[in-house]
């Protein structure tokens, strides 16, 4: 019954999910407004037939703005996520299998990067590589390395131990094949948890980042900005950064929930209690 | 030769702990100069003369080799002096920047890590204990939709609903803490709870979580079969062995704890040490960027050694 229920909720989140993605993808294309021209004979209209959420100061339709925006917003994020799964997994695999001083740089350069607070690591980036988009990518990615690194590591670790592998090395794999056929596949899925919640709080921090000032440059449209450009004149149109910041909860819901249900799905231990 | 191994363990983390702090203050100096080859163009513009240039280097002995520099800027750091700082406060020593902000940080920090530890005690025992009940599915909703709230975002919220709307707490700036606490207490309420709101529904999940693993173990079916009292159980036998995972999370939650601060300073006006890292940042003031990036580093450095602490103390197996 509660396995029932948290298959559910992960349906759910898997629904969302893919909603969010269909409109960012194909919304923009549907939309019969720019997201950057600006029209003047609209300034600030409240939500209505033609503009479902509004105009901002520009006259900007406000709907169109957070399709593009969202589409930019997720677009880092991803971007930056898959790097650091990408090279923390790999620094993680091969500092669990090789040992020795290479596990330990690796495992310090992980420690030292996961003790900076993460938006302070991502506001030293962005001061030294300057405002822009591929940058905030390039935060995530160094935010999220030491996490995959850690992870990947812990996990392989575990599952180097295993016969399976045992046999593998004594039928004389190469390492190559023993980590990326043997290990990684027995890995994958928590793996596969963390990107989700990854690219979940990568869009926290592109918003963040955006959001100050410090990010994605106007006018350019992503979910900070819109967010941003919503707080200058919040109390006369409030509907600017209330409906940015429900796209971009939606958004969070749906990536949360898919990774709570795939948790729970591989940990059916934990699923019986619970 | 128990006191020794403890004493021992803490010693190797202590050095791991300075050996973190030594890395971070070479990735933050090298990586600084590497990012801006010259300070002398930012603190005196694109235009400035070859002259006027030397003379800032020779002045702020930036003619000096890298290492000198950072040797001369780390010794500088460790007895609080990182220099003055070059634009957004021009000629004040960064070291009296951070530490008249400080104060306001730490306060905003240890208020949020209150607040949210209240919640997700109340919320994560009355939904573990209750757990599969109407109140406990209450409960798992608040806190999947708490993580899915960003705290900037959640910061107009309570604006609009608390302050513009009720009129309850002000909207914008802060009394600090060394003026008046009450003052303190009231204008960083909603700061604090913004901050606090996504952490105190990530507690809750996990603590839910450890409690009902524990709930299950034999030494608490034990336990209720010589016959002690609910509460006795779930204190010394249930929260006790949940604790310390729930402290864990904690420790590794607090880096976003801080980091949350640096968004929230800014919307609420409180002059602590991330609106001032936000400031330098647009001002291309680096030296304040460094130091700001140092102390977030060293405390949670230290905090993460004193969750270690904790965690050993609850877990007298660990040693």
């Amino acid at each position: 019954m509660r396995s029932f229920i948290a298959n559910k909720l992960a349906l759910f989140g898997a629904a969302i999910t893919s909603f969010v993605l269909l409109a960012v993808l194909v919304g923009p294309w549907l939309s019969p407004y720019s997201p950057t021209e600006a029209d003047f004979l609209a300034l600030l209209a409240p939500p209505s037939l033609t503009h479902p959420f509004g105009t901002d100061s520009f006259g900007r339709d406000v709907l169109t703005r957070i399709l593009y925006g969202a589409r930019v917003s997720l677009a880092v994020s991803v971007a930056g996520v898959l790097m650091a799964a990408l090279l923390g997994g790999s620094a993680g695999l091969i500092s669990a299998y090789a040992g020795g001083w290479t596990s330990a740089v690796l495992m310090r350069i992980a420690d030292l990067l996961f003790s900076f607070p993460s938006f302070v690591l991502a506001l030293f980036l962005m001061v030294v590589l300057g405002f822009g988009v591929t940058n905030i990518a390039a935060s995530i990615a160094l935010i999220y390395f030491p996490l995959f690194a850690r992870l990947s590591r812990n996990m392989a670790l575990v599952v180097k131990e295993e016969p399976w592998v045992q046999a593998a090395q004594l039928m004389g794999q190469s390492t190559f094949s023993i980590l990326s056929r043997e290990i990684l596949p027995n890995i994958a899925a928590p793996l596969f948890v963390q990107i989700a919640l990854g690219i979940a709080f990568g869009i926290v921090i592109e918003a963040g980042l955006s959001f100050l000032g410090l990010g994605v440059q106007p006018p350019d449209p992503s979910l900070g900005t819109i967010m941003a450009d919503g707080r200058e004149y919040f109390q006369r149109a409030p509907w600017v950064l209330t409906l940015s910041g429900v796209a971009i909860s939606i958004a969070l819901l749906g990536l949360n929930l898919l990774s709570d249900g795939i948790r729970d799905v591989m940990d059916p231990k934990l699923r019986a209690r619970l | 030769m128990m006191v020794v191994a403890k004493l021992a363990r803490a010693s190797r983390q202590l050095a791991g702990v300075l050996l973190i702090a030594f890395l971070g203050a070479t990735l933050v100096f090298f990586v600084m100069r590497a990012g801006h080859g010259d300070p002398a163009l930012s603190a005196l513009g694109d235009l400035a003369t070859p002259e006027a240039i030397a003379a800032f280097h020779k002045r702020w002995g930036l003619d000096a080799p890298l290492v000198v520099q950072f040797w001369r800027w780390l010794s500088g750091a460790l007895v609080g002096n990182f220099g003055v700082s070059m634009t957004i406060a021009g000629g004040v020593p960064i070291a009296d920047l951070i530490a008249s902000r400080l104060p306001n940080t730490m306060f905003i920090g240890v208020y949020a890590l209150v607040i949210a530890v209240t919640i997700s005690l109340l919320a994560g025992t009355v939904s573990a204990l209750r757990h599969g009940r109407m109140i406990d599915s209450a409960a798992t909703s608040m806190a999947v939709l708490g993580i899915s709230m960003p705290d900037f975002w959640l910061s107009y919220v309570l604006v609009y609903a608390l302050a513009l709307g009720a009129g309850i707490f002000p909207s914008y700036g802060f009394i600090s803490p060394a003026e008046s606490v009450a003052g303190a207490l009231y204008s960083g309420f909603l700061p604090a709870l913004a901050v606090a709101a996504p952490m105190a529904a990530a507690f809750t999940r996990i603590l839910r979580t450890a409690l009902i693993e524990t709930l299950y173990r034999d030494h608490v079916r034990v336990a209720r079969s010589l016959g002690f009292t609910g509460a006795f159980i779930f204190v010394h036998y249930v929260l006790r062995n949940a604790l310390i995972p729930y402290v864990t999370v904690i420790g590794l939650q607090v880096r976003y704890l801080l980091g949350g601060t640096v968004v929230v300073e800014r919307i609420f006006g409180v002059p602590g040490i991330g609106a001032l890292m936000v400031d330098a940042a647009f001002g291309r003031d680096y030296a304040v960027v460094q130091a700001c990036a140092m102390t977030f580093l060293v405390i949670v450095l230290i905090v993460n050694f004193l969750v270690d602490t904790l965690c050993n103390a609850l877990n007298p197996r660990a040693a």
